[in-house]
């Protein structure tokens, strides 16, 4: 048996003596990485303790191309970041938040930008590498980024295993090594990326190709949706409900989006909190504006925050 | 519990060393602890479905008990029909209750009485098929005078759960596995190594084969209405490969961790891809459940012997019943159908008994002739297995259909170069170790220690290295 077991270890120590420092490599040099919409360097200004901010805007793409921190900090004199991450609901949005006041200053302010999608849980773990870097024992991230077709448990808690089989991401993560001072510029800035695109007639044949979507709602993000409202009023910190413009002929898309919105107006008089809602905006029956039903253009982008903050000024500072 | 989980590497040593820590010769104390941690790792799916199991084990032990007991045959016949009206009748209501009754629905709209009832939401428990047929050999041999009960619940019950094997088999025979219940277990140093590298090629054929076939074999199915023949054909070798390198792998990692506990379980996997006919690949392919439909089914039929309708008849009987074994739907009666289809000419012209040597052995490379012969089978067997993976029969057909058109000379859309450069790596290794019961097996004790620990490391990065993105087992839906 002792034999047998000290040949069991001389197999595996070596794998495991070289897990560690490989997943350290391959997290660090995946860091370096602007792909992804500049996800990364979201979380890297999180876990950097980088964030001194005043405001903080939470929410999907919704937040992150439309709301330009820099327009809220000329307006309202008040230090912002936009935190919003591509293509999820609120259950990954909490888990930035969590770990954005675990390694950082809380805010005094938290602008949610909720849309028909807040509420709902997709299955599969969307843009998943992005959590790789940072999830080795991080039990936040284990906790909200289970719940999806995506990692097993052993990828949040032994090194390098989940890498394993991810031949392009570690490529990448290569590519950051032989070349570090390859370093291109961020994508995003304070977490806000705008983009210069127009309404085109693929646009126009895209959305006349749409089918009528039924949201299903997730009791479990809605709970904690108040969980978090809840936590943030106890610590001090206020909350406003934002619902960006969204173009108007792409609103009936969405067959059961009245329930979303009463559900946003029924919390926000739950909690006093403000609901500034734009769905109904000027905006939102510009098409000039739009680059996409739901995401204004640079422009529009630029005209919303503006008015946002006005709106922000008269109603919460 | 899967076996490539962090639950299972964190299960397994625990249960190791408290077996090992027992006093070898309480067996009773071991057979206790196989019992829990049995229990415990089917629980960990759905414990309520251990409920399952625990009737099963009671209803079989008494049966086997009584049976030993009564003289008379009716009184013995009574009971074997007792015990497999309730292993059946739990098989039958949770495999196929939806299934029937759906087909009854549409026989009886088919002449005009519209009929309605609704389906049930029934949950498949978790390696129902496996353990259901491993109780019932027990009673059978028993009732056949072939096997004493068993001497005590406690054996039996780890006979009947025995985790290594309880959700994707192989289906263990009682005369086979309940003895060594009763015996010594010892740790053999040698046994124990062979395990660690029967699991470790186990793993490799699960996490580098299937996983990575899983992902091309599941994209070109779903897809195949917009595909080319020649992408679809891809889509069915990579599938071919999914499923050997799926269950295939499981019995290994199965096999090599009831060798940890002193047990030795049946080969299920004989290098069936090498087979030079359709008869050779049957005896290769998930052995324990053919010889089980064999000794159970197919002899007590008449097996080969009658005339030739009889022959027809069983050979047609044994195919459908293991294709609708697989599960409730006509695509796996289809694909049982069409194995028969290619087994009959071979058993009416008496070639059913070929080709029972591995081929080549000795050599290094197989002739023409053999070449030939193992790429028909190969692509025989490719072609059934279109029907096991497709959604329906429509969906097969389809499948078929484009894959005969003259979309097969187009240049596939999706070529997994790396997938088919690791299929070929593993073909190559299985070739070599092809004369041991799994490929390592041999390449590990003939050659040098460096050569030896070269190729377990190889294998142990190639598994990290190459892992593909987690599935599930798909025997466990069986």
């Amino acid at each position: 048996m002792r034999r047998f077991l000290l040949k069991l270890l001389y197999l595996i120590l070596p794998l495991v003596a070289l897990s560690y420092p490989l997943d350290y490599l391959i997290s660090n040099a995946l860091k370096e990485d602007h792909g992804m919409h500049g996800e990364y360097e979201v979380w890297n200004a999180i876990y950097e303790n980088k964030i001194d901010g005043d405001i903080a805007i939470y929410g999907s793409s919704r937040a992150w191309v439309q709301i330009n921190p820099e327009i809220l900090e000329t307006y309202l004199g008040k230090k912002t970041y936009n935190f919003g991450v591509d293509g999820h609901n609120f259950r990954i949005q909490y888990l930035r938040h969590l770990e954005y006041i675990k390694h950082n200053k809380k805010p005094r302010h938290i602008i949610v930008s909720v849309d028909a999608f807040t509420l709902q849980k997709r299955e599969d773990l969307y843009n998943q590498e992005q959590f790789l870097p940072y999830m080795l024992w991080n039990k936040n991230m284990a906790v909200y980024t289970s719940g999806y077709k995506g990692f097993s448990k052993a990828d949040y808690y032994i090194p390098f295993i989940r890498y394993a089989g991810r031949t392009a991401t570690i490529k990448k993560a290569n590519t950051y090594l032989l070349h570090p001072e390859d370093t291109s510029e961020n994508f995003r800035q304070k977490g806000f990326r705008s983009f210069d695109l127009q309404w085109d007639a693929s646009v126009d044949s895209l959305l006349a190709s749409e089918k009528k979507y039924r949201i299903k709602f997730h009791p479990d993000t809605r709970t904690l949706l108040e969980r978090f409202i809840q936590e943030c009023q106890n610590d001090g910190i206020t909350v406003t409900f934002v619902y960006a413009p969204e173009y108007i002929a792409g609103q009936q898309y969405v067959e059961n989006r009245e329930e979303a919105m009463e559900i946003y107006r029924e919390i926000a008089q739950k909690y006093s909190l403000v609901f500034l809602d734009y769905s109904q905006n000027e905006l939102s029956f510009k098409k000039e504006f739009f680059y996409n039903a739901s995401h204004l253009n640079k422009e529009g982008a630029h005209l919303f925050t503006q008015q946002l903050a006005q709106d922000l000024k008269k109603v919460t500072f | 519990m899967l076996f490539n989980s962090l639950d299972f590497a964190i299960f397994l040593p625990i249960v190791f060393a408290l077996y090992w820590c027992i006093p070898q010769k309480n067996n009773k104390a071991q057979n206790v602890l196989i019992v829990i941690a049995s229990y415990l790792f089917y629980g960990w799916w759905d414990w309520r479905f251990l409920s399952l199991i625990l009737l099963s084990t009671l209803v079989d032990y008494y049966v086997g008990y009584t049976l030993s007991r009564k003289q008379k045959k009716s009184h013995k016949k009574l009971l074997l029909w007792l015990s497999i009206s309730i292993n059946l009748g739990i098989l039958g209501f949770f495999k196929y209750y939806n299934f029937f009754l759906d087909n009854f629905i549409s026989a009886f709209s088919l002449v005009g009485q519209e009929f309605t009832a609704s389906s049930l939401k029934v949950i498949l428990p978790v390696g129902i098929s496996f353990y259901t047929f491993q109780t019932l050999s027990y009673t059978i041999d028993i009732y056949r005078g072939k096997l004493q009960p068993a001497k005590d619940m406690i054996g039996f019950a780890a006979f009947v759960c025995f985790f290594p094997q309880l959700v994707a088999g192989p289906i263990e025979r009682a005369t086979h596995l309940l003895p060594q219940f009763y015996r010594k277990r010892t740790f053999v140093y040698t046994k124990a190594v062979d395990g660690v590298k029967q699991i470790l090629w186990g793993l490799f054929k699960k996490v580098v084969i299937a996983d990575n076939c899983a992902e091309y074999a599941n994209y070109i199915f779903t897809n195949s209405e917009e595909l080319s023949g020649s992408t679809l054909v891809i889509g069915a070798v990579l599938f071919t490969f999914q499923i050997y390198g799926d269950f295939s792998g499981y019995s290994d990692i199965a096999i090599g961790t009831a060798r940890f506990f002193g047990f030795d379980l049946k080969q299920n996997f004989s290098f069936p891809y090498f087979s030079r006919c359709i008869a050779e690949f049957w005896r290769r392919w998930h052995i324990s459940l053919s010889t089980w439909f064999r000794d159970y089914v197919y002899i007590p039929l008449g097996g080969s012997r009658g005339n030739v309708w009889q022959q027809v008849r069983n050979t047609f009987i044994i195919f459908i019943i293991s294709g609708f074994w697989h599960g409730a739907n006509w695509t796996f009666i289809v694909w049982g159908m069409l194995n028969a289809l290619y087994f009959l000419p071979l058993l009416l012209a008496k070639k059913n008994r070929n080709h029972i040597e591995i081929v080549a052995k000795g050599k290094l490379v197989p002739s023409v002739n053999d070449i030939f012969k193992m790429i028909s089978t190969f692509s025989l067997t490719m072609l059934a297995w279109i029907f096991f993976r497709a959604e329906n029969i429509a969906h097969a057909w389809q499948y078929l259909t484009t894959i005969f058109s003259s979309s097969l000379f187009q240049y596939p859309e999706v070529i997994p170069k790396q997938e088919l450069l690791l299929i070929i790596c593993f073909l190559i290794i299985e070739w070599v170790g092809r004369e041991g019961t799994y490929a390592i097996q041999i390449i590990g004790t003939k050659h040098k220690k460096g050569l030896r620990y070269t190729l377990y490391y190889g294998i142990a990065l190639a598994i990290l290295w190459f892992r593909g993105s987690e599935q599930q087992f798909i025997y466990f839906q069986f």
